[in-house]
C-alpha cells in the first residue's frame, strides 16, 4: 500500500471530539482519501468517556496545562477501602449532554444508520430541589411536570398554578404564530421571567420550574431563546416513546456517538492514527504540507481540526461523582408503558444553596444523575454528574448540591460518595473558521443539552472537503451496509 | 422444539475479532454468517460490520459483529471497537508462529483494556492445511495446495496449555471446511453471563424483577407517527 506520506489525502481531521467524528461518518461513503488522527491516546476529544484509570492520567495531563479547554482537574477519594469496583468497571463522560428527542442529532443517526449501534436510554425526570422550611425539616426533590397529563395529576402545585401551567404550555407549542408571536416579541430580548411574571402571572416558584426546564446555565434565560428551549422540550416528549423528552446514549454519552462514527469512518476506509498530533502546517498551491507528531510528514487537500482556544466568556465547573448507592426511586418510569430512565435531571436554582461565607447561590447547579445501565458504573452505584458556571465559589458550591443532594435520599441509609474528579471546562470560541485549506470546528457548547448548532460547523466541513461532488440531499443518507441489518436467518 | 410457540427472549452481544493480517478472520464471519468461503479474500480495509444470530436452547444472541483489518496501519483502530464488546474472538493461523504471538499481544491488550467481564475465545485457523486437521480439503474437493501434507506450526498443545493459563475458551478451525467455526460462536454465546445481556435485568433492577421490561430506546421503531406535538396536546 502506499505509505502515508505518498498519498495525497483529501482531507486529513485532526481529532476525534464529536464534531470531526461526525464528519468521519458524514464522509464514510465518498471515496475521498481520508487519514482521521487524534494527538490523545483516546477517542472522543472533550467528549470522552474514561474508566478510572484513564481518568487519572487525563487529570494530570489537565493539571499539567496540557488538558486544552480543560483544566484544574483533581479527583479525591476517602481514604482505605473505598467500594469502588475494577477501573474498567467506569466509564466517565467529561460532556454528559442529553439529547432531546427533536435533536437532527437523532435524525442523522437515524438516516446514516449509525444508530444502530448505539443503545439509547430514556432521561426521565426533571426534578426541583426544595431546601427546608425549617432546620429540623429534610430537604426534599419536586418533580416538574411537563406534560399536560402530568401538570393535570399533581399534586405538587395548586389548582390556579395548574392553569397557568397548561395555558402557558399551550402558548409555547404555538409560540411562533399569531397570536402568541405578539403577545411575547415585545420580552424578545427581555429574560423570561419578565413575561411569565408580565404575562402569565406567575409566581417565582412556578417561574422556577418553567426556567429549569430551559436547562438554562446562568438562570438568566432570555424569553427568545427560553421559549425556543421549552417548545424543544415539550415537543420532544413522547417523540420515541412515553414519558421522556429526551434519551442518553449508553457507555458515556456523545463518547459513544463519537466512536461510532469514527468506526463507521473507519469502515468506509479511512485509517485512524491515536497519539499522532500535528507539529507544524505549511499551505502552498491548494495543498496543505502537515508535519505529524509522529515524524511522518503528509501531504493534504484539506485540513479540518478542532478548535481549542479559550475565550472570555464564563466556562463551567463540573463535579463527577460516583456513589455507592443505586437511587432506585429516582430511576422509576412514572408513566404506563415507559422505559426505565437511566438518568434524571436535579436543578438547584439560583439563590437555593448557601455557600460557606453565608452567601446565597449565584447560578443554578444541575445534577444529572445516571444509574449504573447507562454502564457508566457497576450495579448498585451511580454516577452524579454536577454543573454550574465557573465562580470562584464553584468547587465549594458543587460539593454543598452534592451533600444536599443526598440527604434528599431517604431509602436506605445515606449514601456513600466513593470517588470525586472535579474540573473546569473553559468557553471556546462559537465560530467555526475556513481559510483556503484549513477548516477549524468551534469549541463544543457548554450547554446540558446538546445544541443543534453543533451540527452545522460539519455539513460546512462536508461541502468543503466534497466540493463540486456534495449533493445536499445525500448529505448522512446512506443505506445499510451489507450485511449489517438483521435478516431474520436465524442460525441454529 | 418443545417449547418453540413461546418467544424466547432475544439479546444482543457485541463481539470483535482481532488477530494478524490474513489468518482468517473475516473467513471465518463469512463461514459463520454466510456459510460460504473466498480462496483469495481481499485483506480487510479498516473494519467490517456484520450481524448474525444464534439460537440458544434457552434464548437467542444477535450477534454484532465487528470484523478488524489486522494490517498494521490499522492497529489504532481496535480500541474503539472492544470498548463495551461483551466478546472477542482472537484469531491466529496454526501454520505461522508469529501470528501466535500476535495473538497473545491482542489477548494481553483485552485484558487490560477491554470490559472486565468480556469473554475471549482464541481460535486457531486453517486446520485444513494440517494432516490431522479434520475435514481437510485435499482429497474432498481436490483443490488443496498443501496437499503433501501438514503445514501446521503450532501445536494444539502450547496454545490450548496457553488458553487454559488465561482462562480463554480454545478451538481449532477451518473456515475453509467450515469445522468447529460455528461451535466458536455457540461456544461464545454460552459463555457471555447471565447479567451482561442487554434485556435482562442486570442484579441492581431487583425491584423490577419477574418483568422484562423493555429499556432500550428504539429510534426507528414503530413510535406514535401522530407524536408530533408529544403528549402535551
Ligand atoms: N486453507 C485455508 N485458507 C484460509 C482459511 N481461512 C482463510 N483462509 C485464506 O486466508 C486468506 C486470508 O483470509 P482473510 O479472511 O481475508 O484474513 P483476515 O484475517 O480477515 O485478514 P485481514 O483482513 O487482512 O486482517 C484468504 O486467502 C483466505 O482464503 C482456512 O481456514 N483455510
Ligand atoms: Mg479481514
Amino acid at each position: 500500500m502506499e505509505s502515508l506520506s505518498d498519498t495525497l489525502w483529501d482531507v486529513v481531521i485532526c481529532g476525534t471530539g464529536l464534531q470531526q467524528s461526525l464528519l468521519a461518518l458524514a464522509l464514510s461513503r465518498s471515496d475521498k482519501k481520508i487519514l482521521h488522527i487524534d494527538p490523545n491516546e483516546f477517542y472522543g476529544g472533550a467528549e470522552a468517556a474514561f474508566s478510572l484509570q484513564d481518568t487519572e492520567l487525563w487529570v494530570n495531563r489537565a493539571s499539567a496545562g496540557s488538558g486544552g479547554l480543560f483544566k484544574s482537574a483533581s479527583i479525591a477519594k476517602p481514604e482505605g477501602t473505598t467500594g469502588l469496583s475494577a477501573s474498567r468497571a467506569y466509564s466517565l463522560a467529561l460532556a454528559p449532554q442529553l439529547i432531546h428527542a427533536r435533536s437532527t442529532l437523532l435524525s442523522q443517526l437515524v438516516s446514516s444508520r449509525a444508530y444502530r449501534q448505539v443503545e439509547f436510554l430514556a432521561v426521565g425526570s426533571f426534578y426541583i430541589f426544595k431546601p427546608p422550611q425549617e432546620s429540623s425539616q429534610r430537604p426534599s426533590l419536586a418533580r416538574i411536570p411537563s406534560t399536560r397529563e402530568e401538570v393535570f395529576s399533581t399534586t405538587a402545585v395548586s389548582a390556579k398554578a395548574k392553569r397557568l401551567l397548561m395555558k402557558f404550555m399551550k402558548f409555547v407549542l404555538d409560540y411562533e404564530s399569531s397570536p402568541q408571536l405578539e403577545v411575547w416579541q415585545p420580552f424578545a430580548d427581555a429574560l423570561l421571567t419578565d413575561l411569565l411574571q408580565q404575562e402569565f402571572k406567575m409566581d417565582a416558584e412556578l417561574q422556577t420550574y418553567i426556567v429549569t426546564l430551559t436547562l438554562s446555565l446562568d438562570g438568566k434565560i432570555s424569553t427568545k431563546d427560553g421559549l425556543a428551549a421549552i417548545r424543544r422540550h415539550l415537543s420532544s416528549m413522547g417523540v420515541y416513546g412515553p414519558g421522556f423528552a429526551a434519551i442518553y446514549p449508553k457507555w458515556g454519552g456523545l463518547s459513544e456517538i463519537a466512536q461510532v462514527a469514527c468506526r463507521a469512518g473507519a469502515v468506509g476506509g479511512a485509517v485512524y492514527m491515536l497519539g499522532t498530533g500535528i507539529k507544524e502546517t505549511e499551505t502552498a498551491e491548494g495543498e496543505v504540507k502537515i508535519q505529524l507528531t509522529s515524524g511522518d510528514t503528509v501531504k493534504t487537500r484539506m485540513l479540518v481540526r478542532a478548535g481549542d482556544s479559550a475565550s472570555d466568556e464564563m466556562g463551567i465547573t463540573r463535579l463527577v461523582a460516583v456513589i455507592g448507592s443505586p437511587l432506585n426511586s429516582l430511576f422509576e418510569a412514572v408513566v404506563e408503558g415507559a422505559p426505565r430512565p437511566a438518568v434524571a435531571v436535579i436543578a438547584f436554582p439560583a439563590g437555593s444553596l448557601s455557600t460557606v461565607s453565608g452567601k446565597a447561590s449565584e447560578y443554578p447547579v444541575y445534577l444529572s444523575a445516571h444509574s449504573s445501565d447507562t454502564g457508566e458504573c457497576p450495579a448498585h452505584q451511580s454516577v452524579l454528574y454536577l454543573t454550574t458556571l465557573s465562580t470562584p465559589d464553584a468547587n465549594a458550591t458543587l460539593n454543598l448540591a452534592l451533600d444536599a443532594f443526598l440527604g434528599t435520599i431517604t431509602e436506605g441509609q445515606a449514601p456513600s460518595v466513593l470517588y470525586r474528579l472535579q474540573y473546569e471546562q473553559l468557553a471556546g470560541s462559537q465560530r467555526s473558521q475556513s481559510e483556503a485549506s484549513i477548516f477549524t470546528f468551534p469549541a463544543p457548547f457548554l450547554s446540558l443539552s446538546f445544541n443543534d448548532s453543533t451540527l452545522q460547523p460539519v455539513h460546512e466541513a462536508w461541502k468543503k472537503v466534497m466540493g463540486d461532488a456534495a449533493v445536499e440531499a445525500d448529505y448522512m443518507t446512506f443505506a445499510d451496509r451489507e450485511g449489517a441489518v438483521d435478516d431474520d436467518d436465524v442460525y441454529e | 422444539m418443545a417449547d418453540s410457540n413461546t418467544p424466547k427472549p432475544s439479546s444482543s452481544v457485541k463481539l470483535v475479532l482481532l488477530g494478524e493480517a490474513a489468518v482468517g478472520k473475516s473467513s471465518l464471519v463469512l463461514r459463520f454468517v454466510n456459510n460460504d468461503f473466498q480462496e483469495n479474500k481481499e485483506p480487510t480495509i479498516g473494519a467490517a460490520f456484520l450481524t448474525q444470530k444464534c439460537n440458544l436452547p434457552t434464548r437467542t444472541i444477535k450477534f454484532e459483529i465487528w470484523d478488524t483489518a489486522g494490517q498494521e496501519r490499522f492497529a489504532s483502530l481496535a480500541p474503539m471497537y472492544y470498548r463495551n464488546a461483551q466478546a472477542a474472538l482472537v484469531v491466529y493461523d496454526l501454520t505461522k508462529p508469529t501470528s501466535l504471538i500476535k495473538a497473545k499481544h491482542w489477548v494481553a491488550e483485552l485484558q487490560r483494556q477491554a470490559s472486565p467481564g468480556i469473554v475471549i475465545a482464541l481460535v486457531g485457523n486453517k486446520l485444513d492445511l494440517t494432516s490431522d486437521g479434520a475435514g481437510s480439503g485435499g482429497d474432498a474437493d481436490g483443490a488443496g495446495a498443501e496437499d503433501s501434507g501438514d503445514a501446521r506450526k503450532v501445536t494444539t498443545e502450547e496454545a490450548k496449555t496457553y488458553a487454559e493459563e488465561e482462562g480463554l475458551l480454545f478451538f481449532e478451525t477451518s473456515a475453509k471446511t467450515g469445522y468447529n467455526v460455528t461451535e466458536v460462536f455457540t461456544a461464545i454465546a454460552n459463555a457471555i453471563p447471565e447479567t451482561s445481556l442487554k434485556t435482562a435485568r442486570g442484579p441492581g433492577a431487583s425491584h423490577t424483577a419477574g418483568r422484562t421490561e423493555e429499556q432500550r430506546v428504539n429510534l426507528n421503531g414503530p413510535r406514535d407517527p401522530n407524536a408530533k406535538e408529544g403528549c402535551a396536546c
